[in-house]
């Protein structure tokens, strides 16, 4: 995902620092919809994308809108797996610039961190609008450790 | 649960767009060629349970978690 793919995919709710991120805060047209929800999940279709306080971080906080208290870690996969993205195929009917990203899981401490990369979810960049894929190939697993950056 | 018996090629049409015909039975597997429109997901049950689970135990209740992976990122790569 391109630096101006993040940008266009994140919400503004950014708070000063103390200040809770408000979900309240977020324009209707900054979300971003998964008609179908997540697998499993199919009642969380609206989240918002929250953008990390912390300058360089590569995590973004998917929050739902619609399921109170519901929320994922994500990362952009390009950080850690260059080659990943063009494994991807948009799904039919998304034709344009996508957005990928990758649901986390952590250990309690912030460590032990993976990528779902068998099942990221694949956002239309203009139309706001994805869906979480499944690639059962055998090529990639739910959880990935995220390698180490340089 | 409606229970069918098929013969090799036989289809059984799930509504007006999706049919599910049997392609290959060899021992106890059977092969099945599934067609339906593009927005209908199609999944193995034992990879859709995974994907599921998966998601249900990445679920996290708060932003707090975001800061965390946050700062211990930022401890493993020396950035203040």
């Amino acid at each position: 995902m391109a630096e101006t793919a993040r940008q266009i995919l994140t919400a503004p709710v950014s708070a000063p620092p103390g200040e809770p991120r408000r979900l309240a805060d977020v324009p209707e047209d900054r979300l971003i919809e998964l008609p179908d929800g997540l697998v499993g999940m199919p009642h969380a279709r609206r989240f918002a994308l929250v953008e990390p306080t912390q300058p360089g971080s590569p995590f973004h906080y998917l929050v739902s809108v619609d399921v109170p208290g519901l929320g994922f870690l994500v990362c952009d996969p390009c950080r850690f797996w260059p080659g990943y993205v063009s494994e991807v195929s948009a799904p039919a009917g998304m034709e344009g610039e996508v957005a990928v990203l990758a649901i986390m899981t952590m250990g309690a401490d912030g460590r032990e961190m993976t990528a779902n990369l068998m099942a990221p979810l694949v956002i239309d960049l203009r139309s706001r609008r994805g869906t979480q894929l499944v690639l059962d190939t055998g090529r990639f697993a739910p959880r990935h450790p995220l390698p180490a950056l340089g | 649960m409606l229970i069918l018996t098929r013969k090799l090629g036989e289809v059984i049409r799930i509504g007006d767009e999706v049919t599910v015909r049997v392609l290959e039975v060899r021992g106890n597997q059977v092969r099945l060629g599934v067609e339906a429109p593009a927005d209908v997901r199609i999944y193995r049950e034992e990879v859709y349970r995974a994907i599921r689970r998966e998601n249900q135990e990445a679920a996290i209740g708060d932003i707090a978690g975001l800061d965390r992976a946050s700062e211990a990122w930022q401890k493993q790569h020396g950035k203040s």
